[in-house]
């Protein structure tokens, strides 16, 4: 048994960050090589452990191996810590793993001019894994809150990696720190919904462990229904910040301060896919609640709209590709909300399709993102700029990149036969499904939601070539000029393998790993539901709209035919403005933490210094003032004193022989 | 023979005598002075008790009760030295000396 040792797959990379941190600095690359062996040795444990449970019974029935020690216990609430292993873990770990040690190798030859700066790097990167596999593997949902918080750290050291550039004028990098800042208190504001969430299912389970609370949750929500939608919510809200959902997703596009194999961890194996994974990981429990999927799904779906249109005229390279990630996990959420939503209403078929469309668009979505985020670190590092308006005409000088980042555009944009296309027809087949199915007064949102995602996909094909085209194709500009050709082979070797998956991770579903992501032992038939996107005539309109929006980043950005200045009125219509200025929600994070944090911390400040300080500084001054007082009876001539005292012993003196006299003598 | 009170009297006076220079004087070493007298006043019922009642433990505390008198009087001396050294007086209700009181 193999699985036994599922505990050293977060442990291992824990135990690199350690020695690195230690004495990494001595090594080569500062450590760089000791990160990397750490992946690849949990990756190989993860592959062993995988392939052992689905060679196994319990797979074969649909249950997962779980083992834990008991942490400790409070009156008859029970903590544990151990490991739990199904499908879901295995997927998760094995493409969490593989893509982390892909970006490590990268990481080798894209930090390798930073000096000593790199020890601290590969340090955190190990943390961050830590976080993220432990998360993965944890069996119940305290560990998994104490992995999120590892990571959320992590993410904060990693984004404000360059803060000391503070200054220096460069527009992606200038203010590191705040972004840093940004995306920990944005995420934090979800992890208190999350602990809120947590305190209430623990009240109500007395446990928190997966196994425990999916045998008893079908009792418990009976029992206390308010109580559990309330902590649904909550739960879900520690996603909204982690997954960058609408409306706490304003912190994900500054994270690209970081370095661009940071941005690349966190949005394609790491954080983010955390908040999908609590979902996928919690479904048992969402799944309850019909008014909390419908909820879950309309976040989704919002966010994937919201964000693609601000893809749509970013000019940073980075930042498109940060939105194009929030708008893909919108995607999942909006399939995990449409399914679990299909599920409660009894279609038990058609809520496992759509919780398996949104793991499998997560896996997916893992292996193009890691792709198009080191092609753009390649580019950056050839070109030294983040601004698409520099560039152009590389295709030429990286060969490698340009085609592996078509592979990667291609994917997303949901061409067939690459990843994106399977996973992300599916998603908006199910949320087609909810809308067949659904009841009366919620059909009507699955519409627009549906909606959203098919606008959404036209986009998402339109901002990803406009992307390509502005990179690759087209006159050399500023920067492009001076690259200097391909980047070295470190660099180059992960974005091939990657650039395979992006061909190949969506046939998946082809071969098992349907069986892998069943829900509750609901596996769907990956063939048959193959088949069926092909005789669905919204796949052929999804694969239009998508054509169309490359064929018209074609015709704007290379052919030049189309321009783009008409439509936007050559920057001065309202919703270019609107777009550039982001929805002004980060106008709305500032109002609101202005006005409203201010206000309330101003209060809280008065009533700090005037009523609990007042209070403590009047006992003090009141004990002083006393003190000062009552010191005046020292007045110090000895004499006082001695007369004070001879007064007392004759006072006692004369009270003794009194008493003495009264009680009848000697 | 002395009669008892003879002694018991001598002892109140000498006693009263000490306590109204304590209280009364300004100068430190005559404070000092008085409290000895109040000290030996009470050694003198002492021996006076041990006498009459053909008792040694009274002698043996008086023994005892001058030779820590004794070392009382010698650090009483040490710090009004001191005291001297550094406010260049010996009068009690002098303000060099009850400034040293806070």
């Amino acid at each position: 048994m193999i699985a036994e040792f599922t505990w050293l797959i977060p442990f291992i990379p824990m135990m690199c960050f350690l020695m690195i941190g230690i004495f990494g600095r001595k090594t080569p690359e500062k450590g760089g090589y000791i990160a990397i062996a750490g992946a690849l040795l949990s990756f190989l444990i993860a592959l062993a452990i995988s392939i052992e449970y689905l060679g196994s019974d319990e797979f074969a029935n649909g249950i997962a191996i779980e083992s834990s020690i008991r942490w400790f216990e409070i009156g008859d609430y029970t903590l544990n810590l151990g490991y739990y292993v199904d499908g879901l873990t295995c997927v998760m770990m094995l493409f969490s793993s593989f893509i982390s040690t892909l970006i490590f190798i990268y990481s080798i030859g894209y930090m390798h001019d930073q000096g000593e700066r790199k020890n601290r790097y590969y340090a955190e990167v190990s943390l961050f894994l830590t976080g993220m596999l432990g998360l993965i593997v944890s069996s119940n949902f305290l560990e998994l809150f104490i992995f999120w918080e590892v990571m959320g750290l992590c993410s904060y050291l990693l984004i404000g990696f360059w803060s000391f550039r503070h200054d220096n004028g460069d527009e992606a990098s200038a203010n590191a720190a705040s972004a840093a800042k940004k995306a920990f208190l944005v995420t934090r504001m979800g992890d208190v919904c999350l602990m809120g969430g947590l305190f209430i299912f623990l009240n109500l389970f007395h446990s928190l462990d997966y196994s425990a609370m999916f045998e008893s949750v079908e009792a418990v929500a009976a029992a206390n229904p308010g109580l559990f939608t309330l902590a649904l919510c909550l739960m879900f809200g520690g996603v909204i910040g982690k997954s960058a959902q609408f409306p706490l997703h304003d912190w994900l596009p500054d994270a690209m301060a970081g370095p661009t194999t940071v941005s690349s961890l966190i949005h394609a194996a790491t954080m983010v896919k955390a908040g999908v994974y609590l979902v996928a990981r919690g479904f048992p429990l969402y799944v309850q609640d019909v008014n909390v999927m419908l909820f879950v799904a309309i976040i989704g779906g919002i966010t994937a709209f919201i964000a693609a249109t601000m893809a749509l005229n970013n000019m940073n390279i980075k930042k498109v590709l940060a939105y194009s990630t929030i708008s893909q996990l919108g995607y999942m959420i909006l399939s995990l909300g449409a399914g679990g939503y299909l599920w409660a209403l009894g279609y038990e078929e058609l809520g496992a399709l759509g919780f398996f469309a949104g793991c499998f668009h997560m896996m997916n979505h893992a292996f193009f993102k890691a792709l198009l985020f080191m092609g753009s670190g390649s580019v950056i590092h050839g070109c030294g700029t983040e601004d698409m308006r520099l560039m152009g005409g590389l295709f030429k000088k990286m060969k490698i990149t340009a085609t592996t980042m078509l592979f990667g555009c291609l994917a997303i944009a949901g061409i067939p036969i690459f990843s994106g296309f399977w996973s992300k027809d599916l998603v908006i087949d199910t949320a087609m499904n909810a809308f067949n199915n659904g009841a009366d007064g919620a059909a009507i949102w699955f519409l627009i939601l549906w909606l959203l995602a098919v606008i959404t996909a036209f986009m998402t094909a339109f901002y990803m070539f406009r992307m390509w085209f502005m990179t690759f194709m087209g006159e050399p500009r500023e920067n492009a000029q001076h690259c200097h050709g391909e980047s070295p082979k470190t660099m180059t070797t992960p974005l091939i393998i990657l650039a395979g998956f992006a061909l190949v991770s969506g046939l998946f579903m082809f071969f098992g790993l349907t069986d892998m992501l069943a829900f509750e032992g609901e596996a769907i038939d990956g063939v048959e539901h193959g088949i069926e996107l092909f005789t669905n005539p919204f796949t052929y309109m999804t694969i239009i709209l998508a054509i169309l929006g490359i064929g018209i980043a074609y015709m704007m950005y290379v052919k030049k035919t189309m321009d783009p200045g008409k439509f936007n009125k050559n920057g001065e219509s309202w919703l270019y403005i609107a777009l550039t200025k982001r929805w002004w929600f980060p106008d709305l994070y500032n109002q609101i933490s202005w006005k409203l944090g201010y206000g309330v911390a101003k209060g809280v400040n008065y009533i700090d210094r005037q009523i609990v300080d007042g209070t403590v500084n009047g006992l003090s001054s009141a004990v002083v003032g006393g003190g000062d007082v009552m010191s005046k009876v020292q007045t110090g001539h000895v004499q006082d004193y001695s007369s004070v005292v001879l007064f007392g012993v004759s006072v006692l003196s004369v009270l003794i022989l009194v008493t003495f006299a009264l009680l009848g003598g000697f | 023979m002395i009669p008892m009170e003879y002694f018991l009297i001598l002892a109140a006076i000498l006693f009263v005598i000490g306590a109204y220079g304590v209280l009364t004087k300004s100068n430190a070493i005559v404070v000092l002075m008085c409290i000895e007298l109040m000290l030996n006043a009470a050694n003198i019922n002492f021996v006076t008790f041990a006498a009459f009642n053909y008792d040694i433990a009274g002698q043996a505390f008086v023994i005892m009760s001058i030779s820590v008198a004794a070392a009382e009087v010698a650090v009483g001396i040490a710090i009004l030295l001191n005291a001297y050294k550094l406010r260049k007086t010996t009068e009690l209700d002098d303000a060099k000396l009850t400034s040293m009181r806070w």
